[in-house]
C-alpha cells in the first residue's frame, strides 16, 4: 500500500491480486449476484484509489478496504433495494465450482455440492446484517472485533447478529432438508 | 451445520475480473500522494483552531467580570473546555496503531459525554460577580442566541479543518466522527464564550454555552460525513 501511495502502479496490482479474490467472495455472498459483486469490487477499488491519501503509513489496509466494500455494498443495496438481482440458477454453481477441495482448497474431502448450494441459498435468505455477520465471522475468518470494525458496528451487536444469523441459517437448512427428502 | 459453513469457508476464492477501464485510466496517470499523518494533523488542527479562537476572543472583547471571578473556577472551567476540545478531536483524527480508520466508537462516546457534561456543569456551577456579571434568567433565555451563534462560529474552523483532514478516510462511523469533531469544535466555541460572555445565570451558561457543544455536534454530524466518506 505504501509503494502504491508513492506512485507505484505495480504495487496497486499486487494489492489487487492479494485482496480482490477474498473481497469478491465476500461481495458475492452479500450481493447475491456475480455481476453485481464484480461491479461493487471495481467501485471499491476505485474508491480506495481515490481515497489513498487517507491511508496511514504502517497501517493494515485490508480492514479499511473491507469497510469501503461494506459501505459500497450498503449504498448500492439501499439505492437498488427493489431491484437487487436475484440469484439466477446458473450463478450458484459458479461459486460452488470453486469448492473442489483440490489444490488450494482447505478441505481434503469434497463437500456435498447440493448441501453447499442449499447453504448458499439459505445464506441469501438471511437479513443483510445477519448475512454479513455470518459471512465475515464464519466464512471469511474475521474475528468479531474485525467484523464489527468493517461493518461499522459494536462488537456486542456483531456477536448478536452472527449468533442470530447462524441460528437462522441452521433453521433454514433444517427446513430444506425434509423438502429435498420428499422430492427424492 | 458447521460442516456446511466449513465447506463454504474453505471454498477457493473466486477469480476477480480485470481492472475496470476507469481504474486502468487512473493508474496510467498514478502520482505519489502524501498520506495522512494523524498526530501531525491533530497538532495542526489544534494550533489553527486555538489561534482562531484567540482571534475571536480578541475581536469580541474579554468579559468585564473576568478579573473578579474566582480564579480556581476560571482556570478549571477553561481547562475543562480545552480538554473537551482536544479529546474528541484526538479520537476523531488519530486511529489506534495499525489502523486506518479513527476510533469512531470512542469518538462517539466523547461527543455524547461532552454534549451532556457541559450542559450539566453549566447548570450546576456558574459563579457570578454581583453588580458586574449579567443575568438573563429563564424568561430571557432566548436572548442568548447570539452566544449560541458565536459558539457555533467558534466550532466552524476545527470542524472544517478536521473534515479536510479526514477526506475519504471514513467508510464507517463517519457520522460519529463528525459529531466528535463538532463537539470538540463546540468546546472551543464554549471556551471563547467562557472568556467573552459576562452572563452567568444557570440557564444561559448551561443551555446556551453548554448547548453550543450539542448543536455543533449535531450540525457537524449532519453535514460533514459527505466529505469524509470515500
Amino acid at each position: 500500500m505504501e509503494r502504491y501511495c508513492d506512485g507505484d502502479a505495480r504495487a496497486f496490482r499486487e494489492l489487487y491480486a492479494a485482496v480482490a479474490p477474498r473481497l469478491l467472495g465476500y461481495l458475492m455472498k452479500m450481493a447475491k449476484s456475480r455481476a453485481l459483486a464484480d461491479d461493487l469490487l471495481q467501485q471499491t477499488f476505485l474508491k480506495v484509489h481515490r481515497a489513498r491519501a487517507a491511508y496511514v503509513r504502517g497501517a493494515d489496509p485490508v480492514p479499511w478496504i473491507y469497510a469501503i466494500a461494506h459501505r459500497t455494498f450498503i449504498d448500492e443495496f439501499r439505492k437498488k433495494q427493489r431491484a437487487v438481482v436475484q440469484v439466477a440458477g446458473d450463478e450458484v454453481p459458479e461459486v460452488a465450482a470453486g469448492i473442489t477441495g483440490d489444490a488450494d482448497g482447505v478441505r481434503d474431502e469434497p463437500p456435498d455440492p447440493e448441501l453447499t448450494k442449499a447453504a448458499l441459498e439459505a445464506l441469501e435468505d438471511l437479513p443483510t446484517g445477519q448475512r454479513e455477520a455470518v459471512v465475515l465471522t464464519k466464512l471469511d475468518g474475521k474475528s468479531v472485533a474485525e467484523a464489527a470494525e468493517i461493518a461499522g458496528t459494536t462488537v456486542g451487536a456483531m456477536k448478536v447478529r452472527a449468533h442470530r444469523g447462524y441460528e437462522a441459517l441452521r433453521k433454514l437448512l433444517g427446513a430444506r432438508k425434509p423438502q429435498e427428502a420428499r422430492r427424492e | 451445520m458447521s460442516d456446511v459453513l466449513d465447506s463454504l469457508a474453505g471454498a477457493r476464492a473466486p477469480r476477480p475480473g480485470p481492472l475496470s477501464a476507469v481504474l486502468e485510466a487512473e493508474l496510467d496517470k498514478l502520482a505519489p500522494v502524501k498520506t495522512r499523518r494523524p498526530a501531525r494533523q491533530l497538532a495542526t488542527l489544534a494550533g489553527i483552531s486555538l489561534v482562531y479562537g484567540a482571534g475571536l476572543v480578541a475581536m469580541f472583547t474579554v468579559r468585564r467580570d473576568l478579573d473578579q471571578l474566582p480564579m480556581p473556577w476560571l482556570l478549571a472551567a477553561g481547562l475543562a473546555w480545552l480538554l473537551g476540545f482536544v479529546i474528541p478531536c484526538y479520537l476523531a483524527l488519530v486511529p489506534r496503531p495499525g489502523a486506518v480508520t479513527p476510533r469512531w466508537r470512542w469518538a462517539a462516546a466523547s461527543a455524547i459525554v461532552a454534549s451532556i457534561a457541559f450542559v450539566v456543569l453549566g447548570l450546576v456551577v456558574h459563579p457570578t460577580v454581583p453588580g458586574v456579571s449579567k443575568t438573563l434568567g429563564w424568561e430571557h433565555l432566548a436572548r442568548g442566541h447570539t452566544c449560541l451563534e458565536l459558539g457555533v462560529l467558534g466550532a466552524l474552523v476545527p470542524v472544517i479543518v478536521g473534515a479536510l483532514f479526514l477526506r475519504g478516510a471514513l467508510p464507517v462511523g463517519s457520522r460519529w466522527v463528525a459529531a466528535a469533531l463538532g463537539a470538540g469544535g463546540g468546546c472551543l466555541g464554549g471556551l471563547v464564550l467562557h472568556l467573552h460572555c459576562p452572563i452567568t445565570d444557570a440557564p444561559h451558561v448551561g443551555l446556551i454555552h453548554g448547548g453550543v457543544v450539542l448543536v455543533s455536534a449535531l450540525l457537524s454530524a449532519a453535514f460533514v460525513p459527505r466529505a469524509t466518506e470515500p
